[in-house]
Parts: C-alpha cells; sequence; structure tokens
C-alpha cells in the first residue's frame, strides 16, 4: 500500500538527508515508496521545496533535489561545469 | 569595468555582416559589464576553452526552471560577469507580440540585467542574458505582474511548447497551431515549471507537413498537421501553371529563368510516391498513396490545396543535441483530431501514456526517444496501445523491427529459438 502524503514526505526527507549524494534526481526518490506512482512523488517533492526543506539545483538541462544544508552556495561551485548545457 | 582591448574579436567586425562583436560594444556604453563579456571571450578566442560555468540553485521560488545559473570561471579578472544567469521567458504562440511588447521587456532588461538578449532560444523562449541572483525576485515580479508573461521551461522539465505561424497566417495549416500551443502551456503550468521527469521533453507544433517549426526534427512529441481526404484541385489553376500565367512555387524562384514551367519534370516526376499523373487536361493524384511530402502543394499553391479533412500526426522521439546523437521521430500515431472545442483531450491522453511510462521506465539524463531505442518501439506500441501499420516499417526485410507473437498470428506458430539457434549458427 502507498504511503500517506505525510510519511512519503518523512522518507523523502530521510533520503535527502542520508544519501551519500547530496543532490538527487527526482528517480532517486522513488525508491522510498515503490507503491506510490512517479507523479504522486513528483507532487510531493515539489511540495517539499515549497516549504522549504529541498531545494532545486539545477545545470539548465537537468535538475535534481537537494536538502538546503547540503548543498553549497552555487556561486562557490566548482563542479557545475560537469553537467551539459541546454 | 575598464574597456578591454579585444584584438581577435575585431577581426569579426570586418565582414560585411552584422556583428555582435559591434553590438556589445555599443551596449558597453550603457552596460559596462559587457566589456567583461568581452574580455572574457578574448580569452578564451586565445586560450580555446570556455570560461562560462553553469548551473547553481539559483531561480525563482516555487519554480524549478526557467532560469539557468551562470557564472564566470575567472570571476577576479572579469568581476562584471562573475554572476551572469540567463532567464528564459516563454514566447507567446508564433512569437506574435507588437513593438510596444519589445520595448517593455527591453526595458525590464536594462533595468534589471545587462540588456543583451537572444530573441530566440531553440525552444522559441525569449533569452535574457546576464543577471546577478539579487534581481531574479524583482524580475520575475515584475515580468509576471506588469507584462503579464511568464517564464519558460528548463531543467528536467516540459520545455516551453512552440508552433509555427499557423492558421494566423497560412493557408495550409491543418490545426490551429497557436490553439493548441497556448492551451497545452495553459494545461501544463506544473510540468512547465516544477522538474518532473527523467530529462527535458518537448512538445512542437507545425500546421503542415513543411513542418516550418521542425517539430519533426527537435521536439519528443511532434504534432504536425495532416489531411485524411483527397489534396482538392483547381484543375483550371492547373492549366494557369502550365501555361505559365501563374508563377511556380509562388514566385519563390524568379531570380533566375529556369525556362518554360513544366509539370512532368516539376511535379509529376518529383512525386516520391508516383501518385500523379495527367489524364488529357486533368491532373490525377492517388490519395492512397500520397505521403504528403507537401512538394506539388508548395509547387502549385493556387492549383491544390490539403484536403478538407483534417487533424495531424504525432510522431514521438526526436532530439536535436549540440554534439552528438541527433534522432529524428518516428511516426506513432498517423492521425489525430486537434480539436481546441474538447481542450486538446484526444492529445492529452497520447501525452500523459508517455509520461507516465516515460517518468516511471527513463533513465536520468535519458529523453524519451532513446528510451524507446533501448526497451524497443514493438513496447512502445504496446504502451501507446496502437496496432503497428506497415507504414511504420521502413525496411521490413533489413530491419524487421516489428515482431509478431505467436496469440497475434491466425493459427499462430511454434517455433524452439534454441533449435533455430543452433541450425543458424554461424
Amino acid at each position: 500500500m502507498a504511503l500517506s502524503t505525510e510519511d512519503l514526505k518523512l522518507a523523502i526527507i530521510e533520503k535527502a538527508t542520508k544519501s551519500p549524494k547530496p543532490q538527487l534526481y527526482i528517480k532517486d526518490f522513488y525508491k522510498c515508496d515503490p507503491d506510490s506512482k512517479p507523479r504522486v512523488i513528483k507532487n510531493v517533492a515539489n511540495e517539499l521545496v515549497r516549504e522549504g526543506e529541498l531545494m532545486f539545483w539545477s545545470s539548465g538541462s537537468t535538475t535534481m533535489y537537494a536538502r538546503p544544508d547540503r548543498i553549497k552556495n552555487e556561486e562557490t561551485r566548482e563542479d557545475a561545469e560537469e553537467h551539459k548545457d541546454d | 569595468m575598464a574597456k578591454r582591448d579585444t584584438p581577435l574579436l575585431d577581426e569579426l567586425e570586418k565582414g560585411p555582416w552584422p556583428s555582435f562583436v559591434t553590438d556589445l560594444k555599443r551596449q558597453a556604453e550603457k552596460k559596462p559589464e559587457c566589456w567583461d563579456i568581452l574580455g572574457q571571450l578574448e580569452l578564451s578566442y586565445h586560450d580555446r576553452i570556455t570560461h562560462w560555468k553553469h548551473g547553481g540553485i539559483v531561480g525563482v521560488f516555487g519554480y524549478g526552471g526557467g532560469i539557468v545559473g551562470r557564472y564566470s570561471d575567472l570571476p577576479k579578472e572579469f568581476p562584471g560577469v562573475a554572476h551572469f544567469h540567463t532567464i528564459r521567458v516563454n514566447q507567446p504562440s508564433s512569437k506574435f507580440y507588437n513593438t510596444a511588447k519589445l520595448r517593455a521587456l527591453c526595458d525590464l532588461w536594462e533595468k534589471h540585467g545587462s540588456g543583451m538578449t537572444n530573441f530566440h532560444g531553440s525552444t522559441g523562449d525569449l533569452i535574457l542574458l546576464g543577471t546577478t541572483t539579487d534581481h531574479l525576485e524583482p524580475l520575475f515580479y515584475e515580468l509576471t505582474h506588469e507584462l503579464h508573461q511568464d517564464l519558460g521551461g528548463s531543467g528536467s522539465n516540459l520545455r516551453s511548447p512552440a508552433c509555427c505561424i499557423g492558421k494566423a497566417r497560412c493557408e495550409w495549416s491543418c490545426f490551429d497551431t497557436q490553439a493548441a500551443c497556448h492551451g497545452l502551456t495553459m494545461h501544463y503550468q506544473d510540468e512547465l515549471h516544477r522538474p518532473a521527469f527523467p530529462y527535458k521533453f518537448k512538445f512542437k507544433f507545425s500546421g503542415c507537413p513543411n513542418d516550418c517549426v521542425a517539430a519533426l526534427a527537435r521536439s519528443d512529441f511532434a504534432v504536425i498537421g495532416t489531411w485524411k481526404d483527397d489534396i482538392r484541385i483547381d484543375q483550371a489553376a492547373v492549366q494557369s501553371y502550365i501555361k505559365g500565367e501563374f508563377p511556380s512555387n509562388g514566385g519563390a524562384h524568379s531570380g533566375r529563368d529556369w525556362g518554360p514551367f513544366d509539370i512532368q519534370k516539376e511535379v509529376i516526376g518529383l512525386c516520391p510516391t508516383e501518385c500523379m499523373w495527367m489524364e488529357g487536361d486533368e491532373l490525377k493524384i492517388d490519395t492512397s498513396e500520397c505521403t504528403r511530402c507537401m512538394h506539388c502543394i508548395n509547387v502549385m499553391p493556387r492549383a491544390l490545396r490539403p484536403g478538407v479533412e483534417t487533424g495531424a500526426t504525432v510522431n514521438v522521439g526526436a532530439k536535436a543535441p549540440i554534439l552528438e546523437g541527433a534522432q529524428f521521430a518516428t511516426l506513432t500515431i498517423p492521425f489525430i483530431k486537434v480539436d481546441p472545442e474538447s481542450e486538446f483531450e484526444e492529445l492529452i491522453e497520447q501525452i500523459e501514456k508517455i509520461w507516465d511510462w516515460w517518468m516511471e521506465i527513463g533513465k536520468n539524463r535519458e529523453r524519451v526517444g532513446e528510451t524507446i531505442q533501448r526497451v524497443g518501439l514493438p513496447t512502445f506500441m504496446k504502451i501507446m496501445e496502437l496496432e503497428p501499420i506497415p507504414q511504420m516499417v521502413r525496411e521490413p526485410r533489413s530491419n524487421p523491427y516489428i515482431f509478431w507473437q505467436e496469440d497475434e498470428v491466425p493459427g499462430g506458430f511454434e517455433r524452439d529459438v534454441r533449435e533455430f539457434r543452433k541450425k543458424h549458427a554461424q
């Protein structure tokens, strides 16, 4: 049975906090609840962004999610050029 | 910011063509940071490597796209472009706007950014080049509340949908491309502004098979106008072309004497499916063989027109990356109604079938066309609940990508694959 929205939020926050990678693709959150549809997980992840629990990181072509305290300020990032533009 | 010496870039001002270097120097009189763009680019020409970095957490609240962080990797040398973010503004359908709107956009950008623009990006967005993080929210507020425009798509989002000029100016348009583009833009606001997918996803709408917006080559979901019934023929106008009373191609090639118009050589003989012929003075077309290449209509626009039972063909899976791996879209739905009255529900049903599948199966940074290639077209056809048709098989003997299962063939068949492989082992 799929998790409730609140439980899914907690699972996503836990994943984003404990994952070795600070930035995660939306698909990485699918594993938080295999019973939830991708669209549901996307909506919950975006709600967490509005609540300030997650942030978007975008290379321009790809968007990832991260906990605000785990991501460097973009102005000091050095690995942005690893991602292709457009 | 000090004026920079740019001997390499200056070479680009010497030809007879307009030069972006000249434009940048002119803009630098108002916006001195433009000298640092020139200085950094001069250094890039010298070093033969870009000095731009991109990506980051810049954006406006609640939006996961529309702004691309951009930075100099030499911020001390070029402080004017240390932070130089790009803004994508969703263009109006078919890029219709009046000069007052353009002036207002330029004024807004002079206020909040470098004043440099790129009209238009490959998805059609109006690109505003170069601002700092502190200007993003004020710019976004004024853009949306005063100019009533919105940001475009970037990242793993639906990108700004684009369309040809459609019924606004073109008599060949088989559906209202602007209505479809605007309707789906409004319907999919969430997908446009918040990342939803493994990678980018693009819609493009062309009103006829001339495909002026290059949907077939550039979009994941290409909607291209077509018709079901016969090409409409005005036989009197055909005779007028033959007699030279009307210029062929609307006079587009009239800069040179090509000799008298020859319908056999220039139209009938060039039909890719040889479905046209003359019977006495009458032009005949076998519609069942016509592939809607548009050549005859383009050559004799006053004599030939698309049919009246119009809709669109949907092709899925194109991509046009900068470096490598370009691929055309694959014919998926031969004919579909594109109806504003139903709020495009026929298209929406197909789009969401693709999205629901691709969001689950697609790998990170994999376009839907690549996912289709990876799993195979037969699997994709099953997802789309479509029956294969002969037109989908280009070379059945050398590349049979439709495979029949035993239960799909009347009477079935039995085959032991291991025995078959033993027999045919090399």
